[in-house]
């Protein structure tokens, strides 16, 4: 019953805009304190608080958030657009293929669906409509695509999760890369699909000789590699996630001076930029673990699973189950929150059912990927209405239908096919 | 000087400089282990002198953070609030934000107390904790200060 209250009030709090993090701490050092005494309270509060900043796994987040925007200052973003736009550019939808695949890959340096999107969108967008395809497609895709930020390792939300759950972020990682190639594939072969139906909707855009394509590929070799070594890096077990986001923000700081990037403004503003949403992302895990303590003393994650036990209905139902819990949320509350909130209720539920908690993480990632894309909240959709005001929101809505079934699909998969995120990790262990 | 606004305040002050130099040195550090590791010369410690440098990383990040009102929140609702209303419930979160923090601190500074004779430290470089300790409590009496300054000035999204 308490547990049940805790949340309600969580969410009330949340609904009426206080921070994450301190809505989810101040909850639960309330319920600490009504179960376990003030003063207990206080102590497991603090304790939470004094491991969480001298927790070196937690190192991980800022560095890679740093590495982050030393690429974004490097022009990763605008790189990886140019280099598949070169490719593919010329073809029917083209440059919608080029927005995916610039997305994958710039979302492998930002972890970031929001930065994704916006990036991509203000890139994509613009030059989209300038060769004529449709506002609905163009910013639809665009949206889309930037859903694979959160997926695409070095990922925030699959750190943040591996943080909340105690699982490896290296196996996270490796895990995610199947799905997320796997993703990327079904965005373009809806591209494909759609430009087939209706041709009007992406015109061919002039061909770009061979020599220049060429210029474009080049100019994101190094920022590939620098992705190649830090995934490499963790898969092969070369270095530790932390070690691998310190090598990544290293090698970034260079390759930004190779580059000519790196000025004092664009170097301070990388580290003002990493310390705020590090900031940010500190106070959300502290509160969310002080949520956790709570929760765990309520027994209500136990309670549920017991009645998912007494249920009798098998790790698919249930999974199933969860996932459409997961979505009806993901139309209210926005990623981080929903993680928080449900992540310590339900892992214990699919971890007694027998359910990879590895599995899990990445199948919660790409449920809350579909919240950022489906109404009433999809956040990435109204990301590309504020960049496009001129193209109404129910265009935008419009437009990412399509990819949103390819996402129920690729959903359907994940949970038919469990091996597209546990093979990886098995095979190189 | 106006510490919360964001517009107004300088954004290379002293907690920019301590976040940034615990971070770049934090990356230093793994960098060089890493490196030491792999052609023979271990660097020792590496890890104790991360952890250290993360504590003030993470300590001045949050208090950025707090400073330039970029804690995530849900404003769906909110947004919808007439403008005097939406006052009073940023007032009252910024409020339950100080309370949060000042519990925070009280009980950081109680464990600190608790456990000054006790001469903690890191197993290899012997780094004292009780400067790591009064750095977390100092950074969550920061905190809710900032809070209940913006509760009082209630012009901010928390």
């Amino acid at each position: 019953m308490s547990g049940l209250l805790g949340v309600l009030a969580l969410l009330a709090l949340l609904a009426l805009g206080v921070p994450i993090g301190i809505a989810m701490g101040a909850v639960g050092l309330v319920g600490l304190t009504i179960l376990i005494g003030p003063e207990a309270a206080l102590v497991k509060g603090s304790v939470v608080f004094f491991e969480s900043v001298t927790r070196f796994e937690l190192g991980v987040l800022p560095l890679f958030l740093l590495m982050a925007h030393f690429c974004f200052a490097a022009g990763a973003s605008r790189d990886f657009f140019s280099a598949a736009a070169g490719l593919v550019g010329h073809r029917r939808g083209g440059l919608a293929l080029a927005t995916i695949a610039g997305c994958a890959g710039f979302g492998a340096v930002s972890g970031s669906s929001l930065a994704t999107a916006a990036t991509m969108g203000e890139i994509g967008l613009p030059e989209m409509r300038r060769r004529g395809y449709s506002t609905a497609f163009a910013s639809g895709a665009v949206a889309a695509g930037g859903t694979l930020g959160s997926l695409t390792p070095p990922s925030g939300a699959l750190i943040v999760f591996g943080i909340i759950a105690e699982q490896s972020i290296g196996k996270l990682f490796t895990a995610a890369i199947i799905p997320v190639v796997t993703q990327t594939l079904l965005y373009m072969a809806t591209i494909v699909i759609l430009c087939r139906i209706r041709p009007s909707i992406a015109p061919p855009s002039p061909r770009i000789p061979w020599a220049e394509r060429g210029k474009a590929v080049l100019r994101v070799l190094d920022l590939a590699a620098l992705v190649a070594v830090v995934l490499a890096g963790i898969a092969l077990g070369w270095f530790t996630p932390t070690e691998a986001a310190s090598i990544g923000a290293t090698l970034s700081l260079v390759l930004c001076a190779i580059r000519k990037r790196l000025t004092w403004q664009s170097f301070c503003e990388a580290l003002g930029r990493t310390l705020r949403t590090s900031g940010m992302l500190y106070v959300v895990i502290i509160g969310a673990l002080i949520f956790a303590s709570f929760m765990s003393f309520t027994g209500l994650a136990e309670q549920i699973a017991a009645l998912v036990h007494r249920l009798d209905s098998g790790p698919t139902a249930t999974i199933i189950v969860i996932a459409l819990l997961l979505l009806l949320l993901g139309s209210v509350l926005d990623g981080l929150a929903l993680m928080l909130l449900t992540a310590p209720i339900l892992l214990p539920i699919t971890t007694a059912l027998g359910i990879s908690p590895i599995w899990f993480g990445i199948f919660f990632v790409r449920t809350m990927e579909i919240g950022f894309v489906h109404p009433p909240v999809g956040i990435n959709l109204y990301v590309m209405h504020s960049i496009a005001p001129d193209i109404p929101i129910g265009r935008v809505f419009k437009g990412v239908l399509p990819f949103l079934a390819a996402d129920f699909l690729h959903l359907a998969m994940l949970i038919a096919v469990p091996a597209m995120a546990l093979a990886l990790p098995a095979w190189l262990a | 000087m106006d510490a919360m606004n964001p517009e107004k305040r300088s954004k290379r002050g002293p907690l920019f400089y301590i976040g940034a130099g615990g971070l770049l040195a934090m990356m230093v550090v793994e960098t060089a282990a890493v490196l030491g590791r792999h052609v023979g010369i271990p660097v020792t410690g590496a890890l104790e002198i991360a952890q250290a440098c993360i504590v003030f990383a993470a300590c001045a990040a949050m208090l950025v953070a707090t400073l330039q009102g970029a804690h995530a929140a849900v404003h769906m609702l909110t947004d919808r609030m007439p403008r005097p209303l939406q006052r009073h419930v940023f007032r009252a979160g910024s409020v339950l934000a100080g309370l949060f923090f000042a519990a925070l601190a009280a009980g950081s500074a109680w464990l600190a107390f608790e456990y000054w004779d006790s001469y903690e430290q890191t197993e290899v470089l012997h780094i004292p904790f009780r400067p790591l300790r009064a750095v977390v409590t100092l950074a969550a009496a920061l905190a809710s200060l900032a809070f209940f300054h913006r509760a009082m000035r209630a012009e901010q999204k928390p």
